[in-house]
């Protein structure tokens, strides 16, 4: 085995991008890759569930389905873009909404065209309305309420916030919500947040960045600013005590999950409890596996992740019990290992590994043009593009000590909230 | 009015060859290089699918159960070995083959390799491993089986090939508690073998980590003969349906058993499949999602198995629009037959379907598996062009001629899993 100083070296993956923001408020970045034949063209609106109000939960997310829904040039999205050999797709989640296709290089301006129309000039019939409300019950269905254990998130999400949007799932609270969103509401929503202020096109391609530059000028130059204007999202209060949920289901095997608030997405407090659960759950190695499913045989599987959300988000732990185990043995076995993060810090090599695996997992992630012009968008949004390439070294930074004081931070029992999802 | 911009459609795709070296076991190695690539991949594929078993799990078992422990190492060493890196093992499994994959960064390839040795050629298998293993797998394939999805997969694959039939025969979880050490050595033994086995690989252009592949490979044992497998004739019955009370989604699964990828009508069909519901526009898309909203996707596809093949559509409706998807569904297939397919939507297909090879071969992770799928249908990875030929000029009138054939409504197996009460 190599000496650990040889393992933590700089190494040389960075992300090459060039950005640059239109006049109308439009931010573009473009990386290039001379690799590939293809072209990832990602359009990133900063709109989600915690954009709605309580009374209209899943609206966002309903709208992106509405966005492929023609406009009153393009009556079909996908029917031009599939000519040009291209694949396209979207998803929506607290935070933003993002569409993202695929297509040969030199197709890449007829993404730009169809982008650049929806942007302004969507052309939603009460009957298309109608009709994809039904479709988007239809996935509320296939997600969530015909899925064993479909309703965990939400159920925790509820018991986590009281008072940041965050508190519902993007497919939103109850498909009320959805069956009654009105036209109104998806004008609305549309002349609010899909403005070139609130957009970012990033691009993957063979493209010299200078050229995507002047095809966004060409292509989404000539949109009007709307003068957009961030909302003001309420903060979450400090949690001061334990909350508890507890279901019953006919499901297979009893599941736990605990969460615990953690730092919003730039803070150092995301970057330390993301190592926390990779410590706990990162790989096959890790501690809760090792300890609990193969060494006491406990439970049948386990995991530990942030939520990696960019408001304060939560830090999560569950457990799928093996028959023989009850709730409080489990429960039980998962706040010993999370005492022992806080009350000793884990060793160099267990650091070193995490560290390692970090880097391993952005070069395989890398390799995927698409990933990266995703993951530029998500960058900007944030605010900080350059820390794009600045993660390793913050990663790298990153003390034992730091982590265990975390550690005692974070998982604090008043601060825990436990759902319980025990089986019939 | 903004003119749409011009489109240039692609009219060859680049698709390089792998290098091949026959080793001394007789295993056949590929070799896919890249200059400066800085993941090594690595993939054995072994004739070790579930058809080759005589007992139920033995397959996944097998392959799952590698990784946890060596004569030398044990399972944690091992698992601590691979995350240390950042490397990593992962295996599939279908009915004809296991393929046991291994990744690493190009820099950590000598650090890694010895492990990736030991997991393949020296699994230990030790009683505790398996009871481990077992009931972790017993709960999440109940789990998986709660889902009405997964039911009628299940169902459907058991109709299309009949009782019995090792394509289409699945067990209940408590036999995963009958696994032995036994089973599993007696396995690996007959089946990972280098008659049953070739490789491929992806790496940067330095001879000596080819070499050093090589020299693993080499280590597979050979047992002097190779046994195929012996498929028997499917008897494939018409409908199937299960009862689920509290589902709110009924699983429809609606195909047709017909032939692999070497039969000359496979790719002909393949065009067929996809104007049915092969991508997002599609007749079925456009039919069940667009204009009645019964649900949110669905997807039509051919299946290649080494020795059979199938047309399957699967989608998950609300449970209270079960029949009427069912009717869409047969009046699509029916469709096909009837009429000629406009040069429009032909050419909205060939374009996507050139698309689809594009992007599956961009970047050189693509590139292995199609080489794995390439070789285990006996061909090479010209095959591609091939295909690409045959999707540019096949015509309207053999489209609806395959559908007239091989597509008749009265002939589609029916699956519903869901509430129809």
């Amino acid at each position: 085995m190599l000496p650990l100083w040889l393992l933590i070296q700089r190494t040389a993956i960075m992300i090459t991008y060039e950005s640059h923001t239109l006049s109308n408020g439009l931010r573009v970045v473009a990386n290039r890759d001379s690799d590939s034949a293809m072209a990832a063209v990602n359009l990133l609106y900063a709109v989600g569930a915690r954009n709605e109000s309580s009374d209209c939960t899943g609206f966002a997310h309903l709208f992106e389905h509405l966005m492929f829904r023609g406009t009153s040039n393009v009556p079909d999205f996908d029917a031009p873009l599939q000519l040009a050999c291209g694949e396209n797709n979207a998803f929506t989640n607290n935070d933003y909404t993002d569409y993202y296709i695929t297509l040969p290089k030199d197709n890449i301006e007829t993404a730009l065209w169809l982008e650049s129309d929806r942007m302004r000039g969507l052309a939603i019939s009460d009957e298309v309305l109608e009709t994809e409300k039904r479709v988007v019950l239809e996935e509320y269905n296939q997600r969530y309420l015909n899925q064993p254990y479909g309703d965990m998130w939400k159920l925790l999400r509820g018991m986590c916030y009281t008072t940041h949007p965050y508190r519902w799932p993007t497919i939103g609270l109850t498909p009320d919500h959805i069956r009654d969103a009105s036209m109104a509401t998806v004008r609305r929503f549309y002349d609010r947040y899909y403005s070139p202020e609130n957009c970012i096109l990033s691009v993957g391609s063979g493209h010299d960045p200078e050229h995507i530059f002047a095809l966004a000028e060409k292509w989404f130059g000539h949109i009007p600013a709307t003068g957009f204007t961030r909302d003001m999202i309420p903060a979450e209060p400090t949690q001061t005590s334990a909350r508890r949920l507890e279901v019953v289901r006919d499901v297979p095997a009893t599941a736990i999950m605990i969460a615990f608030p953690m730092g919003d997405r730039l803070s150092r407090s995301y970057y330390l409890c993301d190592m926390l659960t990779d410590v706990l759950a990162g790989g096959t190695s890790a501690r809760l596996y090792q300890r609990l499913v193969k060494g006491r045989r406990l439970m049948g599987a386990t995991n530990a992740y942030i939520t990696g959300d960019v408001d304060p988000g939560l830090l999560v732990v569950t457990a799928n019990l093996l028959p023989e185990t009850s709730v409080a043995e489990a429960e039980q076995a998962l706040w010993e290992e999370l005492r022992e993060l806080a009350n000793s810090a884990p060793s160099d090599y267990e650091l070193t590994k995490i560290k390692n695996k970090f880097e391993a997992e952005m070069t395989y992630g890398e390799m995927n043009i698409m990933n990266k012009a995703m993951n530029l968008g998500y960058y900007s949004m944030l605010g900080d593009l350059p820390l794009i390439n600045r993660e390793a070294e913050l990663f790298r930074s990153i003390t034992r000590e730091e982590i265990a004081a975390a550690a005692a931070d974070i998982f604090r029992p008043e601060r825990s909230s436990t759902l319980i999802y025990a089986k019939q | 009015m903004i003119q749409p911009p011009a489109i240039t459609i692609p009219q060859t795709i680049r698709v390089a060859q792998p290098t091949e070296q026959r080793l001394a076991n007789g295993v056949r190695l590929l070799a896919l290089t890249n200059p400066g690539q800085n993941v090594v991949r690595l993939s054995f594929v072994f004739e070790a699918g579930t058809t080759t078993q005589h007992k139920p799990f033995v397959a996944s078992s097998a392959q799952n159960l590698l990784s946890e422990g060596s004569s030398r190492h044990s399972a944690i060493e091992i698992a601590e070995a691979l995350d240390y890196y950042g490397s990593y093992f992962e295996v599939s499994l279908d009915r004809d083959y296991s393929v046991i994959t291994f990744c690493c960064l190009t820099r950590f390839f000598e650090e890694s390799i010895g492990t990736f040795e030991e997991i393949l050629l020296d699994p230990l298998y030790a009683p505790d491993e398996i009871s481990i293993y077992a009931s972790k797998r017993k709960q999440s394939l109940e789990i998986e089986r709660r889902k009405t999805a997964t039911k009628a997969r299940e169902r459907f694959a058991h109709a299309l090939f009949g009782d019995g039939h090792p394509y289409g025969v699945s067990y209940h979880e408590n036999l995963y508690d009958d696994l032995t050490h036994n089973d599993l050595k007696e396995f690996y033994r007959r089946r990972y073998t280098a008659e049953n086995c070739f490789v491929v690989c992806s790496l940067d252009d330095d001879p000596k980590r080819l070499a050093r592949i090589a020299r693993f490979a080499e280590q597979i044992p050979s047992t002097g003969c190779y046994s195929p497998v012996e498929i028997p004739a499917p008897t494939p019955s018409l409908y199937d349906f299960e009862q689920v009370d509290q589902a709110v989604q009924s699983s429809i699964r609606v195909g047709k058993l017909l032939f692999g990828r070497q039969h000359p009508d496979f790719v002909g069909m393949q065009v067929v499949t996809y104007i049915l519901g092969g991508y997002f526009g599609s007749r079925l898309i456009e039919n069940l999602r667009e204009r009645n909203g019964f649900t949110y996707s669905v997807f039509a596809s051919m299946i290649n198995m080494r020795h059979a093949g199938y047309m399957a559509i699967a989608t998950d409706v609300g449970c209270e629009f079960s029949e009427r998807a069912v009717e869409e569904i047969r009046a699509e297939v029916g469709r096909l037959s009837k009429e000629l397919v406009s040069a429009e939507e032909l050419e909205t297909v060939r374009r996507i379907m050139f698309g689809e090879f594009m992007r599956i071969l961009d970047g050189p992770m693509g590139l292995v598996d199609v080489t794995i799928e390439a070789t285990q249908n006996g061909t090479d990875n010209h095959y591609i062009a091939r295909s690409l030929d045959e999707i540019r000029t096949i015509t309207p009138t053999r489209i609806r001629d395959l559908a007239e054939r091989y597509l008749n409504p009265e002939t589609l197996t029916t699956i519903i899993v869901g509430n129809l009460k």
